[in-house]
């Protein structure tokens, strides 16, 4: 694994753009921000820091609706989604942590693999700590972690121009025509430098750590959670945005011609019906037992065992998300406290 | 993948969302961190977008009823069919004999080419749009109060406020990133007051819930008033300097006492007199109301109730204060400003003033109609009756979301004519002879205006399902085969530079502006280019404000020994309409599949009846089947129903007794009867849909 010297970040970009659709989060002018497919002839230049965006990039992955197979009343026809080489550019430590997650829930899906493969992930080192974020408290972040991207930009403390650290085989061989001259200088003393400054503006969220010893240790009442679920308003952007979340639902359509086709689509856990039984009986019934069923899952340790990191990456999406006031911070904040 | 910026297709709160689009399909939403109303959230609904709209349910051709049955047609042929049974029945009737229902889900420029179809080219003021039956009291009552019926303040104003005080409407489930605001507001010090007769998600979470008897607003309200006024908590500079003489008001209220108040309400004397006090001593106090007010026979007078209480305590006119209606639909307030009201052109200019009608005469080339319109539910009667002959309803779905279902299809079956614009086929399409593809808000281009008049942008991000067409395109390619050439736009935005020119209030918008400013909110004029955030800081549009006496009237139909339960109705979180978008969506259908009835458990073991065990409800004026819930979200004696449901249609059981001033029908309270069904069964769809069934087919 080299460390290159990276005059111009948006040099990288074009040269990578040229041979994959390339995908960075842009403001779009009417309040959103987003993935945006960016030309090889873009010279915009790239604004790495501020809050993530949305949406993290488990949609490249993970579609949100994706055709399985389709039935035509006599026979099954599978579905692979076509793919085209393409590079996630500026993605933040926590997303990456993220995606390294959902590579083992879907380890086995030929439809996320398939877009997996095709997807070269380009990390940028965060020098501050964005609004809501705690990543360096769920060890997801401001550095990225050895193998969660191709490839990870680090801004040189002056900000005048930048490191290229590369990640693996596909990365080196994205950037060999660029023929970079290797340099470490000062690399290592930048990153530990900007991993204590995040650190250091994340320290007052260290009670979230309360909140998970005491959920671990079962110590929230029925009362808390069922107090938490009245604010559940069940409108699933917590978990539309959460970018370890997986679970999906079937959804079939009928054709004019009687031809089904099968999707997978997004679902939620905050969803009353999302583990009711045909029965009627619900093992979550109560709205508390859904958002506490939430939670186990994001910082539960089997949860940590099974995948090897918490659930939950920092990345504070469902704080700005939340109708309610009950993402990350009003939960498990407030659950931690005596 | 690209994401095309809109605004969401449900309520009126107008969330901003980003169209995830790819391959030319809606593939999922997400919000918009930016945009001043939602600030980054959505709903269940807004979340669920890309279902609503798939093309998988959609209608991709004109159809035409043959037989009972429809089949596929050609434009061409669906079209000259319309305006041929158009012709035949004004030819046969004169125009009085035929109207347009308008949609508050279409865009402004669907909606100002409606009107404009109603009046130039049929040559009728028969013209109205669902807001008859949500905020019509609203328009009516602030009319005649302030002289101007929307929204006095906007959704950010609720950051600013000390006291929210909200009266019938379930914020957190119908507007959600509305409620979800209080909450906010709630959690940095405002207090938070819910009166509702329901205990709703927010009637939870508020620092007071006053829960009063079904059909009391105007007791309560008045009572709240005599506290103020006995108290002297009143804002006596305001009243002294914004409105006219409160005599004839105190007067009325000399015999109002607290205790008189609480029997008749069912409050505490303590709960009124805190609510009183926190209310007027406020140094802003947010007002917002939801139909919990005006669904009712006194609608019109409730919301004057309303306003005499904001009025009285200064609460207008300020950041932070205002009476605030709450509006259902992503456009009911586009749909009402363009003028799809029988009374009123674009703007609310009087249809009856000549010098109006002279105005749009020669902007539009023809002879205004003179003969007043009639209403939604006038033209039903009127087709009832045989007077009104051929109808055009765009989007709407009356057989579900009117009162006495029976008489709705009923109206509808006796029409000699109805041709329907849709989406997907719903139960009124059902009804009609032709049915015509619409596009979606996903496929064309133009306005809506959420409750807070904020006019906002759509966007096409994909091409329509097979041969739909926007509402405002079909009805252009209606108008030139009918002989009207003065609708031949070149695109949307030829529609609205076409309405901001005639429109007083629109006149300083255009596209571009819109998309600078996130939006404008009217009026915005050369007087206020930058729109108007407030209303009524100086003066009211009447001048002064009036405090008019009211008095309140029971609900038409009372429980009895025969039907001993009050029926309200209501809607979740999780269901818009009558569901022809969120029901197509697998994980909201999922929620709450095919409907229900909530009823109090003490009341459900008084009738030996289990959760989810299968009742049968009756009314004097039908009766359905479906599931209890037992909740004390409602209280003793009061059962409540959502209008979503097709299997469970509660507008089979209510109410058409009417306000009579804006003819809004009683929806939130009438007689019912529950019994519960032989344990095991289920709920028959069909049991008591006969009336329907039989127009369906004929």
């Amino acid at each position: 694994m080299s460390t290159h010297e990276l005059a111009e970040v948006e040099r990288l970009r074009r040269h990578l753009a040229q041979s994959r659709r390339l995908y960075e989060v842009r403001d779009d002018g009417q309040g959103g921000r987003h993935w945006q497919e960016v030309g090889p002839k873009d010279f915009t230049p790239l604004e790495p820091e501020g809050d993530p965006p949305p949406f993290s990039a488990k949609l490249f992955f993970f579609a949100e609706r994706e055709l399985l197979f389709r039935f035509d009343g006599g026979q099954f026809y599978s579905s692979l989604p076509e793919v085209r080489p393409q590079a996630i550019f500026g993605l933040h430590a926590c997303d990456l942590q993220a995606i390294a997650y959902q590579d083992r829930f879907f380890a086995q899906d030929p439809h996320y693999q398939a877009r997996r493969h095709a997807t070269l992930l380009v990390g940028v080192e965060c020098r501050e700590s964005c609004s809501n974020g705690f990543c360096s408290l769920v060890e997801s972040g401001p550095l990225v972690g050895d193998g969660l991207a191709d490839l990870v930009l680090v801004r040189r403390d002056d900000a005048r121009g930048w490191w290229l650290r590369v990640g693996s085989a596909a990365g080196a061989e994205a950037i060999r025509e660029l023929r970079l001259p290797t340099n470490l200088d000062g690399c290592q003393a930048t990153r530990e430098s900007n991993a204590a400054r995040v650190a250091l503006a994340q320290l007052h969220d260290r009670e979230l750590l309360d909140g998970v010893a005491a959920l671990n240790a079962g110590q929230v009442s029925a009362d808390t959670w069922e107090t938490l679920g009245t604010h559940c308003f069940g409108c699933s952007g917590c978990t539309q945005v959460c970018p370890t979340c997986s679970c999906f639902a079937p959804l079939e359509q009928v054709g004019a011609s009687g031809e089904v086709q099968h999707e997978r689509v997004w679902d939620s856990c905050l969803y009353e019906g999302f583990q009711a039984e045909a029965s009627g009986h619900n093992p979550s019934a109560s709205p508390g037992q859904r958002v506490q069923r939430f939670w186990l899952h994001k910082f539960g340790e089997p949860f940590r065992e099974q995948f090897g990191h918490y659930g939950c990456v920092g990345c504070g999406r469902c704080d700005r998300v939340c109708p309610g006031g009950i993402g990350v911070h009003g939960v498990i904040g407030e659950v931690g406290r005596p | 993948m690209n994401v095309v910026p809109s605004v969401c297709t449900f309520c009126g709160v107008g969330c901003g969302i980003g169209l995830r689009v790819e391959n030319d399909r809606v593939v999922g939403v997400e919000p918009q961190p930016g945009h001043p109303v939602s600030q980054g959230q959505l709903c269940a609904k807004g979340w669920s977008t890309s279902f609503a709209i798939d093309a998988g349910h959609r209608l991709t051709r004109p159809l035409i009823k043959e037989h009972g049955r429809f089949r596929p047609a050609s434009w061409d042929e669906a079209l000259e069919r319309v305006a041929n049974e158009f012709g035949v029945a004004r030819d046969a009737a004169g125009p009085t004999a035929v109207g347009v229902i308008s949609c508050a889900r279409a865009t402004n420029e669907d909606n100002y080419a409606a009107q404009k179809f109603a009046r130039a080219v049929l040559g009728t003021h028969n013209i109205d749009h669902c807001a008859r039956i949500c905020h019509s009291p609203s328009v009516a009552g602030l009319v005649r109060t302030l002289g101007s019926g929307a929204m006095t303040n906007g959704i950010a104003d609720i950051d600013l406020a000390d006291v929210i005080l909200v009266i019938g409407a379930d914020v957190t489930e119908n507007h959600a990133m509305i409620g979800a605001r209080m909450l906010r507001a709630q959690a940095r010090g405002a207090r938070l007051i819910v009166i509702d007769p329901r205990r709703t998600r927010l009637a939870r979470l508020a620092d007071i819930h006053l829960q009063p008897r079904l059909g009391t607003n105007i007791a309560l309200l008045n009572g709240l008033l005599q506290i103020i006024l006995a108290n002297g908590w009143e804002n006596s500079a305001f009243l002294a300097s914004r409105c006219e003489d409160t005599g004839p008001l105190r007067h009325h209220l000399s015999d109002v006492t607290p205790e008189r108040t609480s029997a008749k309400t069912g409050i505490a004397v303590a709960d009124l007199e805190e609510v009183a006090r926190l209310y007027s001593q406020a140094r802003a106090a947010y007002l917002a109301y939801g139909m919990g007010i005006t669904q009712f026979q006194s609608g019109t007078n409730n919301v004057i109730a309303v306003s005499n209480l904001a009025l009285a305590c200064g609460q207008v006119g300020r950041p932070g204060t205002g009476i605030n209606p709450l509006r259902g639909q992503n456009n009911v307030q586009g749909a009402c400003d363009m003028g799809c009201l029988p009374n009123v052109y674009p703007g609310y200019q009087d249809a009856s003033a000549l010098a109006v009608q002279a105005r749009f005469g020669e902007a539009w080339s023809v002879t205004s109609p003179v003969t007043p319109g009639l209403t939604s539910l006038g033209m039903t009667r009127a087709a009832r009756d045989g007077a009104l002959r051929a109808l055009m309803i765009i989007g709407e779905d009356p057989v579900l979301t009117d009162p006495d279902q029976n008489q709705v299809a009923h109206a509808l079956g006796a029409l000699d004519f109805l041709v329907v614009l849709e989406l997907s086929m719903t139960e009124t399409a059902r009804l009609a002879d032709v049915v015509l593809p619409a596009a979606s808000f996903a496929e064309k281009d133009g306005t809506f205006t959420n409750c807070e008049r904020r006019v906002q942008r759509v966007r096409r991000a994909v091409t329509p399902p097979g041969e739909a067409k926007a509402d405002w395109k079909i009805l252009a390619e209606l108008a030139v085969r009918m002989g009207y050439p003065g609708m031949d736009w070149e695109d949307a935005e030829a529609v609205f530079d076409e309405m901001a020119l005639l429109t007083p209030i629109f006149s300083a918008m255009t596209y571009a502006r819109l998309d600078e400013h996130h939006g404008l909110q009217w009026p915005c004029d050369a007087a206020r280019p930058q729109g108007s955030p407030f209303l009524h800081e100086e003066r009211f549009p009447l001048g002064k404000g009036r405090l008019l006496p009211v008095t309140n009237v029971a609900p038409d139909e009372c429980p009895d020994a025969e039907y001993p339960f009050f029926l309200t109705t209501h809607r979740l979180h999780f269901q818009y309409g009558g569901g022809s978008m969120t029901r197509h969506s697998p994980l909201l259908e999922r929620e709450i599949p095919a409907g229900l009835l909530s009823m109090h458990p003490d009341d459900g073991g008084a009738l030996g009846l289990h959760d989810r065990q299968a009742v049968r409800v009756r009314s004097r004026r039908g009766e359905l089947e479906t599931r209890v819930r037992l909740t004390d979200e409602v209280p003793r004696g009061t059962v409540a129903m959502p209008y979503h449901f097709r299997e469970a249609p509660c507008n089979r059981l209510t109410n058409d007794a009417q306000d009579p001033i804006t003819h809004m029908p009683e929806l939130k309270a009438c007689a019912v009867a529950v019994e519960g069904l032989p344990a095991g069964e289920a709920p028959n769809a069909e049991a008591g849909a006969a009336e329907v069934i039989r127009h369906v087919h004929s």
